[in-house]
C-alpha cells in the first residue's frame, strides 16, 4: 500500500496526465465513439414476453428473427424486456410514442390486452403480435399450430415411454407408461399445447397416462424443476414436455438429476441449451423467428399489412425436431410412425383437439 | 436501548452523532453528494459491463469493445424521465413525464403509508399487501357499483370516490390485522406484515380465479372498470387520456401529503401518534391508550396503502392485475429517504418516479439489459438513503441531548427536534 502511494506521489504528474487523457478519450467516446444507430433505413422496436431474453426458447427465437433480419437488411433495433404483465402497456406505448419505429413487435399472447388498447391510439404505427389475434388494421397477428406440433412430440413420447429405451443421460421406465407436461400459465394458448400433446400420447398408446402441472410463471426455473422432479420421482414419469419458456430450463435440470428425458419447446433446445442436450429427446420447434423476420421483410419492402397469419405443420411453422445428441438413437420404426402421423395431420386424417 | 448499552467505537458514535445533528441543508447536501457518487460508481460499472457484452457497434479501447455508453445511460435515466427536454419538439405534457408523475403519485401514497406507521414506532413492511388487497377491493367495488349507477359524468363523480374509499377500507382493514396482533397478542409487526404480504397475494389470486377473472382476457385480471370511472384528465393543460396519468390524482396525493403533515403537527391524534413512536412509556403516562393507538396507526397506514392500490387500478390499468408491481416495497425506501417526514415523501417519491420512468427510457433507447439498469437505480437509492438510514438507526441507539438546557418547547422529545423543526435544529 505504501509503495503504491509513494509511486503515485512520484508519478503523480504522469498519472494525472494519463488519467486526463483517458478521461478526455472517454468523453470524446461519449459523443462519437459508441456507434450511432440512428442512420439506419428502418427502425424496429421489440417488446419481449415476461420470460425475457436468455430463455433459450420463445424470446430468444424472436431475437434470432431480428438478428437474421439485421444481417440481411439495414435496420436498427431497440428492445425492452418487461418483467411483469402490468408493464406491457407502457412499454408498447413508449415505443409508439417515440414515433421513430417503423414496426413494433409484441412478443407473446399476454400483450394482447395492452395492444388492443394501444393500437387504435396509434393508427399510423405498425405492430405485430405473436401467438394472439388483435383485430386492428395496423396489427398483423401471427399464430401457430401449437396443438399439431405438440401432438407430434406427444406421439413420440407415447411410443417411447412403453418400451425400454436408454440414450445419453436418460432412460425410460418400461413398465410404467406415464409422461408429463409442465405448463407456465393456465391459459388457452398453453393449454392447447397440453391438449395436442395428450392427444398425441393417446394416439400412440391408449394406456399411457399424462400428468400435468402449471407453475404459473414463465420465468420461475426453480418451480419448473420442482414440478418436473415430482413427476419423475413420485409419479413415475419418464418423459416430460414443457411449454413454459425459461421455467422449462428447470424441467431439463430435473431430467438430468433424475436420469430421465425432457422435450423442449419453441427452439431446438438441444442446440440452444447444449448443457442439457443429453436429456432432450426432441423439441417442438415453433418458428417465431420466421414470423418476426417476415414481418420485418415486409416492412423494409413497404408491403406490411395487418391481418392474421397462421404458421402450421404443413409449412414448417411448427415441427417436431429430434435432439441433436439423442436424435440418432431414436429407433427408425418410431421416426417412421411420427412421419406418418405428421402427414395424416396435414391431410386432415387426424383431428387434433385445440382445447383440453 | 440507550447510550449506556453495548460497546460502540468512539469514531462511529461521533459520526452517527454528527449525522443526527445535521441540519436540513446539510442533509440535502449529503443527499446530492451521494447521488453524484452513485452516478460515478454506476457509470464505471456500466462502462466495464459493456466490455462483456457483444454488440455491433461500440467504443474500441485497446482491443476491447465497450458496448454501453455511461453518459447516454444517465442521460436517458434523468432526462429521458422528463421526456428529453433538451431535444427539439419537447412538450411539457409528454408521455415519459406522465409516467414519471404517475409513479410519483402512487409512491406518495405508498410512502405516506410507511411513514405514518414509522412515526408511530411501527415498521409496516406490509404496505404491498395492503395495496394488493385495496386495489382488488377497488376494482371489484367499482365494477359492481357501475351496474347500478348511471354512466357519464354522474358515474365519474360517484364511482371514483367510491372506488378510492373501497381501496382505503380494504387496505385499512388489512392493515388493522397486524395492528391488533401487535396490540393484543404482542406479535412483532415486522414478522406479521411480511407474512401478510404473501397471504394477500394468495387470497387475491384465489379470489380472482374463483370469481372475478375477466372472461375476455388471457391474462389474470379483473373485468375492466367502465372508462368513465377512470380518473379523468384535466382538459387543455393536462396530459392526454391515453397516458394513464392525471394531474387530479397528483393533486390529491399532494393534498393528502399536506393533510398527513398537518395531522402530525397540529392535531392531538398526530401528537399522540408521534409520542407513542418516540417514547411509548411517556405516551402511556400522558394518557395515550397504547393498544388503541397501535391499531389506529396501522389502520391509517393500511388505508393509505389501499389508496395506492385504488389509484393503481383507477388511473393506470382500469382493472386489477394479478402481478402487482412492488410499489408498496418501494414505499419503504421512499419513506426512509424522506426521513419519514410526510412532506419529504413527495420529493423522495419524485426521485423514485424519475428512476422508474428513466429505467424504461434506458430499456428502449440502449442495449443495457434491465438487470443492469436495476443495479444502477439500486445504487442510487442505496447511496442516497444510507445517510438517512444511519440517522434513523442513530436516533434509536444514541441518546443525543441538546447542548443547551431544555426550555419550554411544547414538550417535544429532544431526539425529535431535528426531524420536526428545522429551525430548532439550526439554532441548537
Amino acid at each position: 500500500m505504501f509503495t503504491l502511494a509513494a509511486f503515485m506521489v512520484r508519478n503523480r504528474r504522469q498519472f494525472l496526465g494519463g488519467a486526463g487523457a483517458i478521461g478526455l478519450a472517454g468523453l470524446a467516446g461519449c459523443i462519437s465513439g459508441f456507434g450511432d444507430e440512428s442512420d439506419h433505413a428502418v427502425q424496429i422496436g421489440t417488446v419481449y414476453a415476461t420470460g425475457g431474453l436468455g430463455d433459450d426458447s420463445f424470446n430468444d427465437m424472436a431475437k434470432r428473427g431480428l438478428e437474421d433480419a439485421q444481417d440481411d437488411f439495414d435496420i436498427a433495433i431497440t428492445e425492452t424486456e418487461p418483467s411483469s404483465e402490468s408493464e406491457f402497456e407502457s412499454a408498447q406505448r413508449t415505443f409508439a410514442e417515440s414515433g421513430v419505429n417503423d414496426l413494433i413487435n409484441c412478443v407473446g399472447y399476454a400483450q394482447a390486452d395492452a395492444l388492443a388498447e394501444n393500437a387504435p391510439d396509434y393508427p399510423e404505427q405498425d405492430f405485430i403480435i405473436i401467438d394472439e389475434v388483435v383485430e386492428e388494421d395496423n396489427v398483423r397477428s401471427y399464430t401457430f399450430g401449437e396443438p399439431e406440433g405438440s401432438f407430434q412430440v406427444g406421439h413420440l413420447a407415447g411410443l417411447l415411454t412403453e418400451r425400454e429405451f436408454a440414450a445419453g443421460d436418460g432412460e425410460t421406465i418400461p413398465n410404467e407408461s406415464v409422461v408429463g407436461f409442465v405448463g407456465a400459465t393456465e391459459t388457452p394458448l398453453i393449454e392447447s399445447f397440453e391438449a395436442g400433446f395428450t392427444a398425441g400420447v393417446e394416439y400412440a398408446n391408449d394406456d399411457a397416462e399424462v400428468v400435468s402441472s402449471y407453475v404459473g410463471e414463465f420465468n420461475d426455473t426453480a418451480a419448473g424443476q420442482e414440478a418436473a422432479r415430482t413427476m419423475y420421482q413420485n409419479q413415475d414419469a419418464d418423459i416430460v414436455f414443457h411449454a413454459a419458456g425459461r421455467t422449462g430450463i428447470g424441467v431439463f435440470q430435473a431430467a438430468q438429476d433424475e436420469g430421465r428425458f425432457a422435450i423442449g419447446v419453441d427452439d431446438d433446445q438441444s442446440l440452444s441449451n447444449e448443457d442439457f442436450a443429453d436429456v432432450i429427446l426432441a423439441s417442438m420447434v415453433k418458428r417465431v423467428d420466421t414470423a418476426v423476420y417476415s414481418a420485418i421483410e415486409d416492412t423494409v419492402n413497404d408491403e406490411f399489412e395487418g391481418g392474421v397469419e397462421r404458421l402450421g405443420l404443413d409449412d414448417g411453422g411448427v415441427s417436431a425436431v429430434y435432439g441433436d445428441t439423442l436424435g440418432d438413437e431414436i429407433p427408425e420404426e418410431i421416426s417412421t410412425q411420427i412421419e406418418e402421423s405428421k402427414q395424416a395431420i396435414i391431410d386432415g386424417e387426424i383431428d387434433v383437439p385445440h382445447e383440453l | 436501548m440507550n447510550s449506556g448499552s453495548g460497546p460502540m467505537p468512539d469514531r462511529i458514535r461521533r459520526l452517527l452523532e454528527r449525522l443526527i445533528q445535521a441540519s436540513v441543508m446539510e442533509r440535502i447536501a449529503i443527499s446530492v453528494a451521494a447521488l453524484f457518487a452513485a452516478v460515478l460508481v454506476g457509470g464505471v460499472l456500466v462502462f466495464i459491463s459493456g466490455s462483456f457484452a457483444s454488440c455491433r457497434s461500440g467504443l474500441d479501447v485497446a482491443g476491447t469493445t465497450f458496448c454501453y455508453n455511461p453518459m447516454q445511460v444517465y442521460y436517458e435515466l434523468f432526462l429521458g424521465a422528463l421526456g428529453h427536454p433538451l431535444e427539439g419538439g419537447w412538450s411539457l405534457t409528454n408521455y415519459n413525464l406522465a409516467t414519471t408523475l404517475q409513479q410519483t403519485t402512487l409512491l406518495i401514497f405508498a410512502g405516506l403509508s410507511v411513514a405514518v406507521a414509522f412515526r408511530a414506532g411501527l415498521l409496516n413492511i406490509g404496505t404491498q399487501g395492503q395495496l394488493v388487497v385495496g386495489g382488488l377491493a377497488t376494482a371489484v367495488t367499482v365494477v359492481f357499483a357501475a351496474s347500478i349507477i348511471p354512466s357519464g359524468f354522474v358515474g365519474t363523480v360517484v364511482l371514483i370516490p367510491i372506488g378510492v374509499l373501497a381501496g382505503a377500507i380494504g387496505g385499512g382493514l388489512y392493515g388493522a390485522i397486524p395492528g391488533v396482533l401487535k396490540a393484543y397478542a404482542d406479535a412483532n409487526e415486522v414478522i406479521t406484515t411480511i407474512m401478510l404480504n404473501f397471504i394477500a397475494v394468495g387470497i387475491t389470486s384465489t379470489l380472482l380465479s374463483w370469481q372475478f377473472q375477466d372472461p375476455e382476457s388471457n391474462n389474470p385480471r379483473t373485468e375492466p372498470i367502465p372508462e368513465y370511472a377512470e380518473i379523468p384528465t384535466v382538459p387543455y393543460i393536462g396530459f392526454s387520456g391515453g397516458m394513464d396519468f392525471s394531474l387530479l390524482a397528483l393533486g390529491f396525493a399532494i393534498a393528502l401529503m399536506i393533510g398527513i403533515a398537518w395531522l402530525f403537527a397540529r392535531t392531538s391524534f398526530g401528537y399522540e401518534l408521534r409520542t407513542s413512536g418516540i417514547q411509548p412509556a411517556a405516551a402511556a403516562y400522558g394518557g395515550v391508550n397504547e393498544k388503541r393507538m397501535t391499531v389506529a396507526s396501522m389502520t391509517l397506514s393500511g388505508a393509505l396503502g389501499g389508496i395506492a392500490g385504488a389509484f393503481w387500478v383507477l388511473m393506470v390499468h382500469g382493472s386489477w392485475l394479478e402481478n402487482v408491481p412492488s410499489i408498496g416495497f418501494d414505499g419503504i425506501a421512499v419513506s426512509v429517504l424522506a426521513g419519514n417526514n410526510p412532506l419529504g415523501v413527495g420529493a423522495a417519491a419524485f426521485l423514485f418516479g424519475i428512476l422508474e420512468s428513466g429505467s424504461n427510457s434506458i430499456g428502449t433507447a440502449t442495449d443495457v439489459p434491465p438487470e443492469l439498469v436495476g443495479i444502477l437505480t439500486g445504487l442510487i437509492i442505496l447511496f442516497v438513503a444510507m445517510p438517512e438510514f444511519f440517522r434513523m438507526i442513530g436516533t434509536r441507539y444514541i441518546d443525543v441531548r441538546p447542548t443547551e438546557p431544555a426550555r419550554t418547547d411544547g414538550g417535544r422529545a429532544p431526539a425529535d427536534e431535528t426531524t420536526e423543526d428545522p429551525r430548532g435544529a439550526d439554532d441548537a
